[in-house]
């Protein structure tokens, strides 16, 4: 329990963390449904929140943890936000296309 | 090492755009495969590249490959609700992860609160907004599941990042020392000394325990915080509140080894969380009262459906008469 992870592990889990953001990245990106790219900007959180895990484990510092505690309230609060506004779309145009909604570009 | 990266990179890129919903037909069971192949490639580069004695637990490799093969399948599956599902491996596999780094109370938290109270929203939601289904186009799903918006660009950019991450990350950027020179140099980390003084009560319990401190003195300072000063042989136990006063005591390895034997993950936790972070808390509450607030005002709203056509219709915009209203349920918050 007291002992910390090498900087060789510590960059294997920000290597698992980072593919996990960048995947979350291309999947906001290039999907076309409301609640798939809420979905994936929920996975950026995960790339986000394991290589917290992993930095809080190598500096045995738990403020690290504690940040992915306020990063879960945060991500509860916005989907529950997000959530009730993509109903509130759907309801509107009957569909989940985000181009759908492109006459807001302005 | 760093070229393999990149190469990895690029194999993963083409992979990921070969499995990328699309209207045309697309080799999309070569692009899983070849998806499989790299992240396990990858992996297995890795595990070849690390001395045993710094290597993650082989765990660590297990649920690292489960969460980026759910991760591709979040993003390329054509049904939200696979997508959705795929997303609880990923959030299972990363809980994993978190096992595997001893940090359990995070790993169950993850489990609960955002495989079991987020996703199921999500999944509440993905059955809320899907249109009924015509006859005998059960298996067709809506043409924006299907069709990738930008599938190339997307990916490029996705894997320009994950290369520079890589390049950052095994290149030294971080302490300007590449992995095996950090091996050289430093086969072990040093151990980084726990700071006993992150739970007090703890402390005092087990010092009254071991009769070092007199259960009054303890007493006396309800609400004491103490501080354990300097390591090795001896440490000086301050009160920083209540008059109990200063006591210098042995720190025996043994009493240490008590000390931190029944001080777990979670503790150590809770007291990061309530002793540095209260301001955070608080706002943490006023966030989610705020959402809850906001989810209930946005469900209560009586929205008028507009026509289906993607054009603005003019004939229907300056219509007064709503089409027909439909009032949407309240959402849960949080």
């Amino acid at each position: 329990m007291n002992e910390t992870i090498s900087q060789v592990a510590l960059n294997h889990y920000l290597l698992a963390g980072a593919l996990l953001f960048a995947l979350g990245l291309i999947g906001f990106v290039a999907r076309r449904n409301l609640i798939v790219i809420f979905l994936c900007t929920e996975m950026m959180f995960q790339g986000i929140v394991v290589s917290m895990v992993a930095f809080s484990r190598y500096h045995m510092n738990f403020d690290g943890q504690v940040f992915v505690i306020f990063v879960l309230t945060i991500a509860a609060a916005e989907a529950a936000m997000a959530l009730g506004l993509v109903v509130l779309l759907f309801r509107r145009k009957q569909t989940l296309d985000a181009d759908a909604w492109s006459s807001m570009k302005g | 090492m760093e070229i393999a990266f990149y190469i990895a990179s690029v194999i993963g890129a083409i992979a990921v755009y070969l499995m990328m919903p699309a209207s045309g037909p697309k080799p999309k069971k070569l692009g899983a495969l070849l998806g499989l192949a790299t992240g396990g490639g990858l992996f297995a580069y890795l595990l070849s590249q690390t001395p045993a004695d710094v290597r993650p637990d082989l765990y660590f490799y297990v649920f690292a490959l489960l969460a980026v093969g759910s991760a591709l399948r979040v993003i390329t599956h054509p049904r939200p609700v696979y997508s959705a599902l795929y997303f609880v491996m990923v959030v299972l596999a990363s809980s994993g992860l978190f096992l595997v780094l001893e940090a359990e109370f995070m790993a169950f938290a993850m489990i609960i609160i955002y495989a079991g109270a987020i996703l199921v929203t999500y999944l509440f939601v993905i059955m809320l907004a899907t249109l009924p289904q015509a006859e005998g186009e059960e298996e067709q799903a809506p043409e924006y599941d299907r069709v990738a918006r930008e599938p190339l660009g997307a990916v490029a950019v996705g894997f320009a990042l994950l290369a520079v991450l890589c390049h950052v990350i095994f290149s030294g950027g971080l302490n300007g020392q590449t992995p095996k020179e950090v091996v050289k140099t430093n086969p072990a980390s040093p151990p980084i000394v726990f700071a006993v003084e992150t739970v007090p009560g703890r402390i005092i319990d087990t010092l009254v325990e071991r009769e070092l401190l007199t259960a009054e003195a303890a007493a006396d300072g309800a609400g004491l915080k103490m501080r354990v000063e300097g390591e090795g042989e001896s440490a000086i136990i301050k009160a920083t509140w209540g008059e109990s006063g200063a006591a210098l005591i042995a720190l025996t390895p043994e009493l240490k080894e008590t000390l931190e034997g029944k001080i777990g993950n979670i503790d150590r936790v809770g007291s990061a969380l309530f002793e540095g972070h209260t301001l955070g808390i608080e706002l943490a509450g006023i966030i989610l009262l705020l959402s809850m607030v906001g989810a209930v005002v946005i469900g209560r709203k009586t929205v008028y459906t507009e026509p289906e056509s993607r054009e603005p219709d003019l004939e229907y915009m300056h219509k007064d008469e709503p089409l027909s209203d439909v009032s949407v349920g309240e959402q849960p918050a949080g």
